[in-house]
């Protein structure tokens, strides 16, 4: 990944699992903008970004992050 | 922007966008490409079609799938059943899964499914019942498969997915959870074994592999019941991957191997026969349990064959000498031992064993090699091969084109029998006269009366010999057993063995004695040996023996059957002569027929290497 920052860690994680381009992620995307963001593919890219980072998101949590910018806001918060 | 035809090079090059065991992630966006290649034509003989049917969740497991696949230059055309309807698509007839028509159907039914139906009631039910409930509906589901569906099943054993709270005590008890998943494991073993088109898929070898800790995402599999981690599902998958290319007759068929450093350590032309690196010490016992591992997959029915850049005398000199090498001349379907390129070897391995070039495997420790002969063959698999030697052994079994789905007691000699006729004709081109050739064969045989051990064998070639055949009338063994006990009929059987390998029992003659005349009432010989001379050897022990019970003269039948010509001529050239149509005399006051001398006798102890040969090979 060309980007080793978290939102661009994100991003790219975004992008795989989503099949969007990684420079059409950008500040306020999100699963309402998007039909391929379905419950399926949230419950793979959370995972993904658990293993990506080390972490555990909880059950209200991730229900919730349905955005880059949750997303980024929620690892960086786990200081990963 | 690419070609239209779609190559197994092309989808090798978009599964190398998601390395082996890479992130779900990196898989799915690999998958994303070869959805891209769908309206392309992609060739019949590229395409398996493949369906999943689990007890979990699926749906993100048929990219990985789809991936490892096009790694092993396969695409994949796959169905997936709905959720948790594994059963019902199996009992179904005209379920989706049989509308699909499926070359592989995998079915993945994870331990969860034991788990729950042991706690169903209270107390735990036993073993007995739990395996019973699941075992009988998905067997009723497999006896409609095989009237309604077509290719092969795969079904995986179960496996503990976690450490068992069952206590120190648990091993006391059958109503266990590891009871009941060993009991699972046994009959399902024992079930599918007598099925022809299913397959037990080692799930816990792979969970073992890959580490159970590993192996299961605990988060994922509450969450929505995608139960294999990411590392489980690429492990799986490429095992599934080695099953869908077997299914479509793309499996290996032969490996090619190199020998300096790859079945021994270090270069036999630098460090000589006693300097290579083989044997029980290390660093030569990683090269001999490669080589076992090796040995494993030629019993299957892979043929093994060498290509190196060596002197072929001094290779020769390892493979029949070295203490150590278990690889022997006689395990290698071919050799390419010279100085000359790779690929061309390869080529000419080939040809010479009439396998194609995409059904082969290179095994080189050489980058350089590899590089080369990926380059001038690239249909021929050639794996990056570990540099570590210590690895070889453990690393060959995970190739997943080494799968081998139809196995038969004759695959195990597939290897002998490439050699041994290569090397009788190479002897028959060398040698000048039909005498001097068969002296030089080294034939021996045995002759016993029929037993219960050889009767299978004797029916069979009653039912099958045609051309060296006096009559050939198909005897079964309750004729011949009543025959024999009532004193009728003496059954002569003949095991025949030469330098180059053994024939096995390939010779039998019933022999009805009256009075004074013995008479043939069936003799044959199986086509393997005909034109050896050890027909002449039976004659000759059925003449000693009649004349040992004073018989007087031979009779024989010959019934004409338009392609037993070649048992009319044994006759001929074994002083009968016809009486009628059917019925031949040979006097025993003339002398003979005689054993020929060139035939070691191991049942009486003669011949030219008798004395040697205290028994068969």
């Amino acid at each position: 990944m060309s980007d080793p920052t978290i939102d661009g860690r994100v991003r790219a994680i975004l992008s795989q699992v989503l099949g969007v381009p990684p420079d059409a992620i950008g500040p306020g995307f999100s699963s309402e903008s998007n039909p391929e963001w379905t419950s399926l593919a949230h419950l793979m890219l959370i995972s993904q970004i658990e293993n990506e980072f080390g972490v555990t998101f909880g059950s209200k949590e991730i229900s919730e992050l349905t955005s880059l910018d949750r997303l980024t806001a929620a690892v960086t918060a786990r200081g990963a | 922007m690419h070609d239209d035809v779609i190559t197994p090079q092309r989808l090798q090059q978009i599964a190398s966008a998601a390395p082996p065991g890479a992130a779900w992630s990196a898989y799915h966006a690999a998958a994303r490409s070869l959805d891209a290649l769908a309206g392309a034509a992609i060739p019949d003989g590229l395409r398996a079609r493949v369906a999943m049917l689990g007890s979990f969740t699926l749906e993100p497991f048929l990219p990985v799938l789809r991936i490892e696949a096009a790694r092993a230059g396969l695409w994949l055309d796959t169905y997936l059943a709905p959720y948790g309807q594994y059963l019902t698509e199996l009992l179904d007839p005209g379920s989706g899964l049989y509308r699909f028509g499926p070359q592989v159907t995998f079915l993945a039914i994870d331990g969860d499914v034991l788990w729950q139906q042991r706690w169903a009631e209270q107390p735990p039910l036993r073993s007995e019942s739990v395996v019973g409930d699941l075992l009988t509906p998905l067997f009723a589901g497999l006896d409609v498969f095989d009237r309604a569906g077509r290719g092969i099943v795969v079904v995986n054993d179960f496996v503990l997915p976690r450490r068992s709270t069952e206590g120190v005590n648990a091993f006391r008890s059958k109503a266990t959870f590891a009871h009941t998943t060993a009991h699972a494991n046994k009959h399902l073993r024992l079930r599918l074994a007598t099925r022809d088109h299913t397959f037990l898929f080692p799930m816990a070898d792979i969970v073992a592999q890959v580490g159970r800790n590993q192996a299961f995402n605990w988060r994922t599999h509450y969450r929505g019941h995608v139960t294999w981690s990411d590392a489980l599902m690429a492990a799986v998958a490429a095992r599934y991957a080695g099953f869908a290319l077997a299914s479509i007759g793309k499996a290996t068929k032969c490996i090619v191997l190199d020998l300096d450093n790859t079945l021994w350590g270090g270069v036999l032309g630098e460090d000589g026969p006693n300097g290579i690196a083989l044997g029980p010490q290390w660093p030569g016992s990683e090269f001999l349990d490669f080589q076992r591992e090796l040995l494993d997959l030629q019993r299957q029915g892979i043929l093994l064959a060498a290509c190196s850049k060596n002197n072929e005398a001094e290779v020769l000199e390892v493979l029949r000498n070295h203490p150590h090498m278990l690889i022997r001349e006689d395990c290698l379907a071919a050799l390419r031992v010279n100085w000359e390129d790779k690929a061309a070897n390869i080529r000419a391995l080939a040809e010479e064993l009439n396998i194609a070039l995409d059904h082969m495997l290179f095994i080189d420790d050489s980058p350089h090699e590899r590089a080369w002969v990926r380059e001038q063959i690239p249909q021929l698999r050639v794996p990056d091969v570990p540099a570590d030697p210590s690895q070889l052994a453990n690393w060959v079994g995970s190739l997943p084109s080494l799968v081998v789905l139809q196995q038969t007691s004759e695959d195990g000699r597939r290897t002998a029998q490439y050699r041994e006729a290569r090397d009788r004709e190479a002897y028959r081109s060398s040698t000048g006269s039909v005498e001097h050739f068969l002296r030089g064969l080294g034939l021996r045989v045995q002759i016993e009366p029929a037993a219960d051990s050889t009767m299978p064998r004797v029916v069979q070639l009653f039912a099958k010999t045609n051309q060296f055949n006096l009559t050939t009338r198909r005897h079964d063994e309750a004729t011949l057993r009543r025959k024999i006990a009532a004193g009728e009929w003496r059954v002569y059987t003949m095991q025949v063995a030469d330098r180059f390998g053994d024939f096995g029992l390939t010779g039998v003659a019933v022999v009805a004695p009256a009075g004074r005349v013995w008479h043939l009432e069936s003799f044959l010989m199986s086509c393997r040996v005909i034109g050896k001379s050890v027909e002449t050897a039976l004659i000759a022990r059925i003449a000693e023996d009649a004349r040992r019970a004073d018989a007087a003269a031979l009779t024989a039948e010959f019934i004409d059957s338009g392609r037993n010509q070649v048992a009319a001529m044994f006759l001929t050239n074994h002083g009968f002569s016809p009486t009628d149509t059917r019925r031949w005399e040979r006097s025993l006051s003339q002398p003979g027929p005689d054993w020929p001398e060139w035939i070691s006798d191991l049942s009486a102890g003669r011949g030219p290497g008798a004395a040697a040969e205290a028994v068969m090979p």
